[in-house]
């Protein structure tokens, strides 16, 4: 293990030099691209903070996503006190509001969620998208309904500003991960995926633990989602609460190898490898959302565990 | 509001909550016999609806030859979707037939999706959505008019209820199917064949779900998207009445069919899945086990 950890840092350490660099080098598509790829590491990190290392399928990471997005345009939109700010401090203050909101709702419904487990769970927090979408959809005078919201163009972030904060955001969720594997706390989340009743036999308050993984894995997730819109300019309920913003970091996940700290990186950049190509490259008179649901479907069935665990099994033995 | 507003309304949400009754217990004892979690499931609606479309609307086959036809189809697919998808995942460890199952059966829902809408759009209809017409003559009753195609509806969603009631009570097939949701490793010890069950359980399912969206269709018109909205609506009733349990998926239905078409009447009809979304969390914090308790 000690020795993988070095190769990584070995590749880790150039691929990082030139992710710092990348705005001047790439191209706008690939840089594009890889702010996409980033947001989506940033999910997929996120997601295993339950998925990996308290093994519950959260289906509902794009609702603090959506959540966030939403939250930020409204305050810029429609509060007339945020309006009334500084135009340097409008966005820190909405994204900052937003991030607040989005860890509040990650709170309060732990309550509920938590009293799931299992399918259940998962159903619970996919749930949790839909009534979000809903509400967007139907609340036409606060979120602009099916038309979205729009915010001006000084409002706007650059391609490069979101690149970096995109970049330092996917670094942040990975060492997040990374301080979780070795804390008390990381160390309590896996007493209680491999047993509750045991963990809690150990003196381990469940609950708390648990509602303490939703809420940390929603802070990073909702900041993606207010950069994200801020980049984009606009919002709508399919943008940031469409089925891929909830779906693909679960995937990404567990392609990459649930519960392994680099796993949502590999996953990551096979996944948006993918997409690039079947956008830009290949034009194949395939739907993407269908191969999206082939490659899922193969995964479940030859290896559900992932790359990475596949990998770290195979060198066990 | 007159007496026959209300009388429609309440035929309405009978209607819609036999149709969800349907799918909503196929998806139960799917999911109580095997423990793999289908979420395909709303989309075999979808599909359904699509078949019994081009069959009698775009291939103009008279109805005599579309049943069997479309029956047959559904067997088919059935059994090819348990040998395919559910099989590989028997036998496997609780954490990851869960996790198997999500992975496979998402999968699955979205490439049909997909495949669905674009290839329809494609060769049949630019814009695709799914709605059959067929109308029966109004029927009269102590001076009230009722819909003949809607008491069509109920008659034959409470036909099939009846007939699974009866097929799990007292043939052998039912009884084994109850016997493995109930404690799968004791079942076992009697001799009892699970991949036999479970191919035959998922016939039923999905041949059963696919005449739950005929159906459906015939009140309302699909999208091809829908599909993981009439799964969560499937789990919302299964939350509301317990797993395997044929009384709560029928009282849970009935519910959520009149609270729907009353929310889409009295509010708006935007707030209509809303209805079962607010149910669904509700039920969540008063009672985990669902209203009617139930098994897990």
């Amino acid at each position: 293990m000690k020795s993988h950890c070095r190769w990584l840092l070995a590749i880790g350490l150039p691929v990082a030099t030139l992710l710092a660099a990348g705005p001047s080098l790439l191209t706008r598509d690939l840089v594009t691209a890889l702010f996409f790829m980033f947001i989506f590491v940033t999910l997929a990190a996120n997601y295993d903070i339950l998925g990996g290392f308290l093994g519950y399928v959260n289906l509902g990471q794009g609702a603090f996503f959506g959540l966030a997005g939403y939250t930020t345009f409204i305050l810029i939109v429609k509060v007339t006190a945020v309006q009334q700010l500084d135009p340097v401090l409008i966005r820190p203050v909405a994204v900052l509001a937003s991030v607040l909101v989005t860890l509040a709702f990650a709170w309060i419904f732990s309550y509920p969620l938590f009293r799931l487990q299992g399918a259940y769970f998962a159903i619970g927090t996919f749930g949790l998208v839909m009534l979000l979408s809903q509400l967007a959809l139907n609340l036409p005078s606060v979120t602009g309904g099916a038309h979205g919201l729009y915010i001006p163009k000084p409002l706007y972030l650059s391609l490069n500003a979101v690149y970096y904060f995109g970049l330092i955001l996917m670094a942040g969720s990975l060492a997040l991960n990374g301080v979780l594997h070795q804390t008390k706390m990381g160390l309590a989340l896996k007493a209680i995926r491999e047993s509750e009743l045991s963990a809690a036999a150990t003196g381990i308050h469940i609950f708390k633990y648990k509602r303490r993984a939703l809420v940390l894995s929603s802070i990073p997730s909702g900041l993606a989602g207010c950069i994200f819109v801020l980049y984009a300019g606009y919002i709508d309920p399919d943008t940031v609460l469409g089925h891929d913003k909830t779906l693909l970091p679960v995937v990404i996940a567990m392609l990459g190898g649930s519960g392994q700290l680099f796993g949502p990186i590999v996953g990551g950049v096979i996944f948006r490898g993918i997409d690039v190509a079947l956008k830009n490259y290949l034009l194949l008179p395939i739907p993407a959302l269908g191969i999206y649901g082939l490659i899922l479907m193969g995964l479940g069935l030859f290896m559900p565990k992932g790359i990475l665990n596949r990998v770290s099994k195979k060198h066990k033995e | 509001m007159s007496l026959q507003i209300m009388f429609d309304l309440i035929m309405s949400g009978l209607c819609l909550g036999g149709i969800y009754a349907l799918m909503a217990f196929s998806l139960s004892i799917s999911l109580s016999t095997t423990r793999v979690l289908n979420i395909a499931h709303g989309g075999f609606l979808i599909l359904g609806a699509a078949l019994a479309m081009l069959l009698t609307r775009y291939a103009e086959i008279p109805l005599l030859y579309a049943l069997p036809i479309f029956l047959f189809s559904w067997v088919v697919l059935g059994y090819l979707f348990e040998i395919v998808v559910v099989r590989p995942l028997i036998g496997k460890s609780p954490e990851d037939v869960l996790i198997g199952s999500i992975l496979i059966t998402f999968g699955f829902t979205m490439a049909m999706d997909a495949f669905l809408s674009f290839y329809w759009a494609k060769f049949v209809d630019p814009t695709p959505t799914f709605s059959l017409t067929y109308r029966l003559p109004p029927l009269r009753l102590l001076g009230y008019t009722i819909s003949g195609t809607r008491t069509f509806i109920v008659c034959f969603a409470a036909a099939l209820i009846l007939g699974f009631h009866c097929l799990l009570k007292y043939t052998g097939f039912g009884k084994a199917a109850r016997a493995i949701s109930e404690d799968a490793e004791g079942a076992l010890i009697t001799g009892l064949n699970p991949q036999g069950i479970a191919v035959k359980v998922y016939i039923c399912a999905v041949l059963t779900a696919a005449m739950a969206g005929a159906f459906y269709v015939l009140l309302n018109p699909l999208a091809p998207y829908a599909s993981f909205h009439l799964t969560l609506i499937a789990l919302t009733i299964i939350v509301i009445g317990g797993v395997g349990s044929l009384p709560g998926a029928l009282v849970g239905g009935v519910v959520l069919g009149l609270a729907e078409v009353m929310t889409a009447f009295f509010i708006s009809p935007a707030w209509s899945p809303m209805t079962y979304l607010l149910i669904f969390f509700l039920v969540l914090v008063i009672k985990k086990e669902g209203l009617m308790g139930g098994a897990r």
